[in-house]
Order: structure tokens, then sequence, then C-alpha cells
């Protein structure tokens, strides 16, 4: 059971590297950390654990989430991480405007086939 | 791209629909410019749509002393205070905590109060604080960041020197950029705004004259000269005086959308024969205006009854309408404007200005009188609306000078009205020195103004009558 939360936050954690990678070439470094500090907040109400999501310059790492579910299996990794991704995408959408946003939804809908990314 | 509406009187016009949202914005100008009323009338219109906003004060006035102002204006609302308008004091954590916890101290305040509008009021205190000009540079740098993911429109305010607008840094980073300023001419104490950059929207640029009354910030737009305006459409139709043979001298009338120019001196009938052009046209079923800068409405109004000519049924039905604006009073930039305004309220088909040359009396700058009824007449020409202006000639026996400020070379027609001198007898001539596009009359007419109306007489045969 362990390792089939660990691969899927693994998983997660991958597609968070390619969006952050796929904003940085619009927004920056600077500007990707804060939109991911935002999202954090926006969602830290619903599931405090979204908080140990860690982000500086050298990218994101999901490693003290990783660790928290092994104290708390009963987190739901999967609602998390995709109402996570959800949000950065809305909040992309409307800073840097539908187009641009389009390319990285289409992006997760072709990597997570079985969960999806709408705006 | 959504836009934040200001709700302020043709601000929007200007702007395209209003200040696209998430934008960060600079409102300049020296103290006393109109920046903080601009900007409180913005917020205070937007709570009114449901908006909330955060109102960081630096070193400037106090809450208490905000308020209190504030109340003199009709946007102004207590309701609001708490809920869509909460003020806060960026200047203590300035001092107390130093220019380094700013920016969290903002993102604690957009996380607390999640507001669509940030205003800090002044902006220019906070750069004053930083020791030098890259430490700002690079807190700004931050704070544009920080700001835009967070989702709000920005209202940064500073006194600034026009000569800055260019200079400093916070100006590289802004989305939009409004300067106010004032300027003295004769009567008046003036008000202006320009946007100087505006990212994301069309808008307006050039000088836009505001006011402060009451009511809040109203906005003036200058009236371009350019562009757009040298488009229209020439019409074949044409109106006349209902004065068989002045109609006839111009081949049927004076042709639809066209500007005329009546020159004479003072007592020649320039307004009579204005007038009777108004007249004509609404026994057609024409809507017709006139804006009286010379005579209040009362006294035109008799001196037309004096002409045999009835207009109470037209005024009646709104056929007819006759406005007064006082010399005094008249501000050369806000009537411009405002005589489109009726124009198109009113859908006028003829429209008289009686006279110009109180327009001409009100501006010290002649380029710019010359500009704006550039500007009015090309606007009046786009509407198809059939204009005359009427100016004065100083000079009672002499044709040529029509007017000062040669506007004659933007009018399509001129009609001069002037006294001559015929055996010890002063008399009355009309004739037409310019009619576009027309084979008019090149006769000089006597005519006179009788209890029954203005009545063309035969040609005046005088030698050198155009000296």
């Amino acid at each position: 059971m362990n390792d089939y939360v660990d691969k899927r936050i693994e998983r997660f954690e991958t597609l968070l590297k390619e969006i952050w990678t796929a904003s940085e070439k619009y927004l920056g470094t600077f500007s990707v950390k804060l939109l991911v500090e935002r999202a954090v907040w926006d969602l830290s109400a619903e599931y405090r654990e979204i908080e140990l999501l860690q982000c500086d310059e050298g990218g994101i790492s999901c490693a003290e989430i990783a660790a928290s579910v092994k104290k708390n299996p009963n987190l739901p990794v999967d609602e998390m991480f995709t109402k996570f991704i959800t949000k950065y995408v809305e909040i992309l959408a409307r800073l840097v405007g539908r187009e641009k946003t389009d390319k990285i939804v289409k992006k997760l809908n072709e990597e997570f086939g079985g969960i999806s990314f709408n705006l | 791209m959504d836009k934040l509406k200001t709700g302020i009187k043709n601000f929007d016009n200007i702007l395209s629909g209003g200040i696209p949202v998430y934008s960060l914005n600079i409102i300049s100008g020296s103290p006393g410019s109109g920046k903080t009323i601009l900007v409180q009338n913005i917020i205070f219109n937007s709570a009114r749509d449901g908006l909330k906003s955060l109102y960081l004060t630096t070193i400037s006035e106090s809450q208490f002393k905000m308020v209190r102002h504030l109340q003199e204006f009709e946007f102004f609302s207590d309701d609001f205070l708490g809920d869509k308008f909460i003020y806060g004091d960026l200047g203590a954590v300035l001092r107390k905590q130093g220019t380094e916890k700013v920016l969290a101290y903002l993102t604690e305040m957009i996380k607390k109060h999640q507001p669509n509008i940030l205003v800090i009021d002044s902006f220019k205190a906070i750069r004053d604080i930083f020791p030098d000009e890259k430490t700002f540079k690079a807190f700004v740098f931050d704070l544009a960041a920080a700001l835009s993911v967070w989702e709000v429109t920005v209202f940064l305010i500073g006194e600034y020197e026009e000569k800055e607008l260019t200079q400093l840094s916070e100006f590289a980073i802004a989305d939009g950029i409004f300067h106010l300023y004032g300027q003295g001419e004769k009567r008046f104490q003036k008000r202006y705004l320009r946007i100087l950059k505006m990212r994301g929207t069309h808008f307006e640029q050039g000088e836009h004259l505001f006011q402060i009354s009451s009511a809040g910030i109203e906005v003036y737009p200058r009236i371009k000269p350019e562009g757009k305006g040298l488009q229209y459409e020439v019409r074949s139709g044409r109106k006349g005086f209902g004065i068989t043979e002045l109609d006839e001298m111009l081949s049927g009338g004076l042709k639809e959308g066209t500007i005329t120019l009546i020159s004479g001196g003072t007592g020649t009938g320039k307004t009579a024969l204005a007038l009777k052009f108004l007249l004509d046209g609404a026994e057609k079923g024409e809507k017709g205006l006139v804006l009286s800068f010379e005579e209040p409405v009362v006294q035109l109004i008799d001196n037309v009854r004096s002409l045999g000519w009835e207009l109470d049924k037209y005024l009646a039905d709104g056929r007819l309408d006759i406005r007064f604006i006082s010399p005094i009073e008249l501000d050369v930039d806000k009537h411009a404007f405002e005589i489109m305004d009726m124009v198109g309220e009113n859908r006028v088909d003829r429209l008289v200005i009686d006279s110009i040359s109180s327009f001409e009396s009100s501006v010290i700058d002649l380029q710019k009188y010359k500009d704006y009824l550039w500007a009015l007449g090309q606007q009046l020409k786009r509407r198809h609306v059939t204009t005359i202006f009427t100016v004065l000639n100083e000079d009672l026996f002499s044709p040529v000078v029509v007017t000062k400020a040669q506007i004659s070379l933007m009018t399509d027609n001129i009609i001069i009205l002037r006294y001559v001198e015929d055996d010890s007898n002063v008399k009355k001539v009309l004739g037409i020195l310019k009619a576009r596009g027309t084979n008019h009359n090149k006769d000089f007419r006597e005519y006179e103004i009788t209890p029954n109306g203005i009545n063309i007489l035969g040609k005046l045969d005088r030698a050198n009558m155009l000296r």
C-alpha cells in the first residue's frame, strides 16, 4: 500500500516539476514560486499537508508530504494534488490568459489520462 | 481582458471600458492634483459593485482626516468602511520593522482580507525610506511579482514630478501610469490627466480635462482632431434657410453635414440668420440646437418673435432647443465635449454655435482654440450635423477678415454679412465667399431685417466692395 502511495506522490512530483518548467518559461522562477505559494495558501484551509510542499529557486519537492503520508495514510493524496494542480492552472489562466495555460492543461491530461484537469 | 470599471464619468470611455484587472498602476502628480480623490472615487464605486479594497497609507494623512474629507463627496458611504474599504497603516510597519518586512506585511494583509484592489498612498514615501536606488529597484520588482499572483488591481499613489516618470524604476514595472496636473488659464484653474501607459488596453492619448466636484471626479475627454475623425461620408442632401433667394444663391442650401461660418459685424443679423436656418429645419421635422454664448434664452426667443417667426411650438415639441452658456463660465475643453454629448443625445440635425468668438476669448492659447474647433467640426461632420458657427467681425466695413484665428480655413461654407455706405446710408449686404462643392452665386445682395423676417434684395453694384 505504502509503495503504491509513494509511487503516486512520485508521479505527482514529476508532474509538478513539468508544470514548474513550463510555467517558468512565461513567468520566471520568482513568479512561479510565488504562484505555488499562492495555490498552497488557497488550498491549505482544506488540506493542511499541502503546506509541506517545498519550493525554491531549484524547483519543487514533495518529500515532506511523502513523509507525512507515512504517519497519516488516510490522506487523500490524489484528491489533494489534483485540487492543487487545478487551482494552480486556474490562477495561471487568470493571470497569463487561457491560451497559454491551455498548453499546460493539455499536457496534464496527456500525462494523467485518468484525471481531468479542465479549466 | 477583464476590466475594472472605474465608474467615473467618461473615464472608462477613454480606457476602452476600464482598467485591466490585476494591473499595477501608478497615479502621479503634485500635492493637491487630485490623485487620492481619483483613486478613492474608483474604490468606492467598485465597492458598490461588490469589490473590496485594501487602502494602505504610509506617511500621509490619518484615517480620521481622510474619512472627514471623503464625507464631502457623494461617492462616499460609511457603510463600506471596514467591509469593502479596509484601511491599513503601512507607515507603522516601515518605521518599526523596516523595508524588508513590507512584502511580508502586504502578503499577510492580502491573505487576511483578500481584496480586489490594493492602494498604497503614498508609494513615493516608501522610495524615500530605501537607502539606495538599487535596493529600491529590487524591492519594486519583487513587489510587482508578489502582488500579481494575488489577483489584485494595484494603485500606487505618489507625488512624482513629470520628469521623474521616465527615470524612476517603479515606472518600468507599472502597467498603467496616470499623471495628474494643473494648468492655469484666464479664468480657471484647470486640472488635466494624461494616461502615459496602459498595457493590455487601448486608451485615448493626450490631456483630458477633469474636475473635482461634490460628485467626485468628472473627466472631459480630449476631442481628437486626427485619425478616424478625418473619415466621414459626404452626403448629397441640402439644407436650406427657408429664404428663397438665399437658398437659390446656395444652389438649394447648405450641403448636409458641412460647417458654415456666418461672419459679420455687430447688428448685421448673424444670429437671426442662423436661427432661421434652424426654424426651417424644424418645419421639416429636423432637430435643431442653438448654443448661445452671448444672449440668454429669453432674450433670444424675444428677438426671434420680433421677426415674426413662430418658434414656441418647436421648443415645446423638442424640435428646437436653445441653451445658454455664460461666456464667463465657458471652458472650452469641457464644453467642446458637452456639445458633442448634447448633439448625440438629442440626435441633432442642425446646430448653431453663437458665437465662436466667445470660445476665442476664453483661451489664452490661440492654437489650442483652433485645434478644438477643428476637432469639434470633424466630430460634427462625422455625425452629419449641418452646423453654423457665427463669428463677430470687429471691422464693420471689411468683409475679408473673417476671423482672427483663420477659422475660415476649416469651414466648408462662408457667408459674410457686412455694412456698406451708399449715398450717406448704411446698408447691409450678404455674400457667399465660399460654398464647397457648390456653384454658388457670387453676387453681393442687399438684405433687410424686418418684423416679417429677412428679405434678400437686389444685387448691390458698388465698386471696390472687397477692399
